[in-house]
Parts: structure tokens; C-alpha cells; sequence
């Protein structure tokens, strides 16, 4: 056949099924190209779960508590900023005779202060903090080059032992004692720091 | 891995697929339904697609044509006695070349009196100018019952023609 013949004997698509089609084309290729974001969107989610419910897992392995505790949280975070704005201590001194008269006046509670410096825990000093809504004392005590903050606050709950949590990669230690609340935490190793919250709450 | 884009793939046959749609189901607005459809399944397996895009589109449309017809049933089946018009010759017979455009009209009424696995073969053959192996693969059936189909379109075309003409 010749390709006038051809011509003569086909038909072509009619416009409006052509630009139906066309359309229709058109759209597929677009969320052909958009289907591979939420593919990966999706994966970093799945990753991100993944992660999370490493965490979790790797949180119930070392015993701790709630990850996402507010007061443990605001003890991180507090022992992060009293190191990172050079404000470590409000007394400086390693005399415990000195560092816990000075809370005297500033807490409506006395502190108990240990000196750890035969174990190798020698006191640095003590601030002020703001903790868990109120006003905390915070003592400092060194371990080699790391810095050791003990957050101390009174509390109605009952005693507990020291139970170790980790959070952004910070040992801390909590337990009560006596009507008071105790918080440990340090990048020390966490039985370093387990030893010093076992001799400080008086085992 | 680069994905192939489904418009510039599908699109330039979309002209042969209507032609096909339209030489099977012989009217306008059925030949657009088949071809829609056939794009939407064409759509549906792309991913599967490996070779060349337009036998494989077309054999979508014949399928979809005849599934249609199944659901439908509004087109009658008209059995091709294979004994009583076995005689053909291969090429294209005088009438069919020495066509003027006078004939075309009485020529596609003659090739839509043909049954439709002799109207596809002989449009995918002459009009969309595939091989007979290709026309085998597109059909599912063996090459030379292809042969024997274009050979007896042609042959029967011609009977109507010349007795449509007469």
C-alpha cells in the first residue's frame, strides 16, 4: 500500500480522546516521579521509628525508667548548661564545712553535704539550680577531668535505690533518701558514678 | 536505573491504537471506549513493559476489543468459513492497488464485512506495516496461521469489493 492509501484507510484518534489520553499520560508520569518521595519519605520514617525503638530497647536493657522523664530531663540539661556557661559554681570550694553553710538562707532546705575526696571524688562546690520547678542545690564534685553534678531536693516519696538512667549520653543516678530527692550525673563510667551514689546515699 | 516516561513511550501509538480500536469495533465511540480503556490497563502494566512499546500497546487493544465484545456481546462473532475461501494469493490483489479514493469507501466496508481476526491482521499488516512474526506475537497465534488470515482477508476483501462493486 502506498502511504497516500495508508492515510486513506486509517483513522486517526479524534482530539478529544487524544487530549484525554494525553492527560491521563501526563498525570501517571507525574506521580510516577512524586510516588518515589513518599517511598523514601516513608523510609526515613521507618528509619526513624527504627531508631527510636532502638532506643527504647537499649533503654530497657539498662533498666531505666521513662525516657522521656521531664525532671531527668531538666537534670540533663542542667548539668550540660553548668558546664557549657562557665558557671559551674556559685562557692567554690572543697570543704564541705564551707559550700553547706552557704546554702544557708538561699533553700528552704539544708542540703546534706559529703566529702568524697578520699574516694577520689573531691568536691568542687555548690550553685544554686532551678530544678523540677523549684529551687535545687546543686553540688559539684570532680572525677579525674569530669565534672559530677548532684542535684538534691526535698520530696514526700518513699526511698528508693539508686536506679541508673541514660540520656544524650550521660550516666545519671536517682534515688531518695530521708524526704530528699537525689540526682547523680556525670559522663563518668556509670560504675564509677554507681559507686560514689551507693557511698553517698550511705550503703 | 532510568524509568522510561510513560507519555513520550505510549503516546506516539496512540494513533495506531485508535486505528486498531476502530477497525475491530467498527464505530467511532466504541473505538474511543476501547482505546481508553486500553490506556488505563496499558498504564496499570507498565512496569512490565521490556521490549518495543507498540506491539505490546496494540495487543492491549486487541484484547481489550475482544473482552468487550465478551462482556458486551453487541457485536455478533461471524464464523470465517476457512474451506469455501482456502484459494488467496499472497500480494495485495489489482483492485486493492489501483485503489482511487473514490474506492475507499466501498473498500472499508468490504474489509469491515471481514471477520475480526482477518480486519486486525490485515490492518496491523498493511496499514501499521508489522511482520508477520510481529503479527503472530501481537495476535498469540502461530505465524502461519498469520500468513493464511492476511492471504484470505486480502482474498475475501476482494470478493466483496468486487461484488459490492458490481
Amino acid at each position: 500500500m502506498t502511504p497516500q492509501e495508508k492515510e486513506a484507510f486509517s483513522y486517526a484518534a479524534p482530539a478529544d480522546l487524544r487530549a484525554c489520553i494525553t492527560g491521563e499520560l501526563r498525570k501517571a508520569d507525574l506521580s510516577a516521579t512524586e510516588s518515589v518521595r513518599p517511598s523514601s519519605r516513608f523510609f526515613y520514617v521507618a528509619l526513624g521509628l527504627a531508631w527510636a525503638a532502638s532506643l527504647v530497647f537499649v533503654a530497657g536493657l539498662s533498666s531505666l525508667q521513662s525516657v522521656a522523664d521531664p525532671v531527668m530531663q531538666q537534670v540533663v540539661s542542667s548539668h550540660v548548661r553548668s558546664m557549657m556557661a562557665e558557671h559551674l559554681t556559685d562557692v567554690d570550694s572543697s570543704d564541705r564545712h564551707t559550700v553547706k553553710p552557704w546554702f544557708g538562707g538561699k533553700l528552704d532546705f539544708s542540703p546534706q553535704v559529703e566529702d568524697l575526696s578520699a574516694e577520689g571524688f573531691p568536691l568542687v562546690g555548690g550553685r544554686l539550680d532551678y530544678v523540677a520547678s523549684r529551687p535545687v542545690a546543686a553540688l559539684v564534685y570532680r572525677r579525674q577531668q569530669h565534672t559530677i553534678n548532684l542535684f538534691i531536693w526535698p520530696s514526700s516519696g518513699a526511698a528508693t535505690r539508686p536506679r541508673l538512667h541514660m540520656q544524650q549520653g550521660y550516666q545519671v543516678f536517682d534515688w531518695s533518701k530521708d524526704g530528699m530527692q537525689y540526682w547523680l550525673i556525670s559522663d563518668l563510667n556509670a560504675s564509677e558514678l554507681q559507686m560514689m551514689a551507693e557511698r553517698l546515699r550511705g550503703q | 536505573m532510568a524509568e522510561r516516561e510513560i507519555e513520550t513511550t505510549l503516546l506516539p501509538h496512540l494513533d495506531s491504537a485508535y486505528n486498531l480500536a476502530r477497525w475491530l469495533s467498527r464505530s467511532e465511540d466504541d473505538a474511543k471506549d476501547i482505546t481508553q480503556e486500553a490506556f488505563a490497563r496499558a498504564l496499570r502494566f507498565f512496569p512490565s513493559l521490556k521490549g518495543s512499546a507498540k506491539p505490546w500497546l496494540l495487543s492491549i487493544v486487541r484484547n481489550t476489543f475482544y473482552t468487550s465484545i465478551e462482556q458486551n456481546r453487541r457485536t455478533q462473532h461471524e464464523p470465517f468459513d476457512e474451506e469455501q475461501h482456502g484459494a488467496a494469493d499472497d500480494a495485495l490483489g489489482p483492485e486493492l492497488l489501483s485503489m482511487r479514493n473514490a474506492d475507499v469507501v466501498r473498500m472499508r466496508s468490504a474489509v469491515e464485512a471481514l471477520p475480526a481476526e482477518y480486519r486486525e491482521a490485515i490492518v496491523l499488516r498493511e496499514l501499521e506495516g508489522f511482520s508477520y512474526a510481529e503479527i503472530a506475537e501481537i495476535t498469540g497465534v502461530p505465524i502461519g496461521t498469520v500468513m493464511s488470515r492476511i492471504s484470505r482477508a486480502r482474498a475475501k476483501a476482494e470478493t466483496l469489493l468486487r461484488r459490492g462493486g458490481k
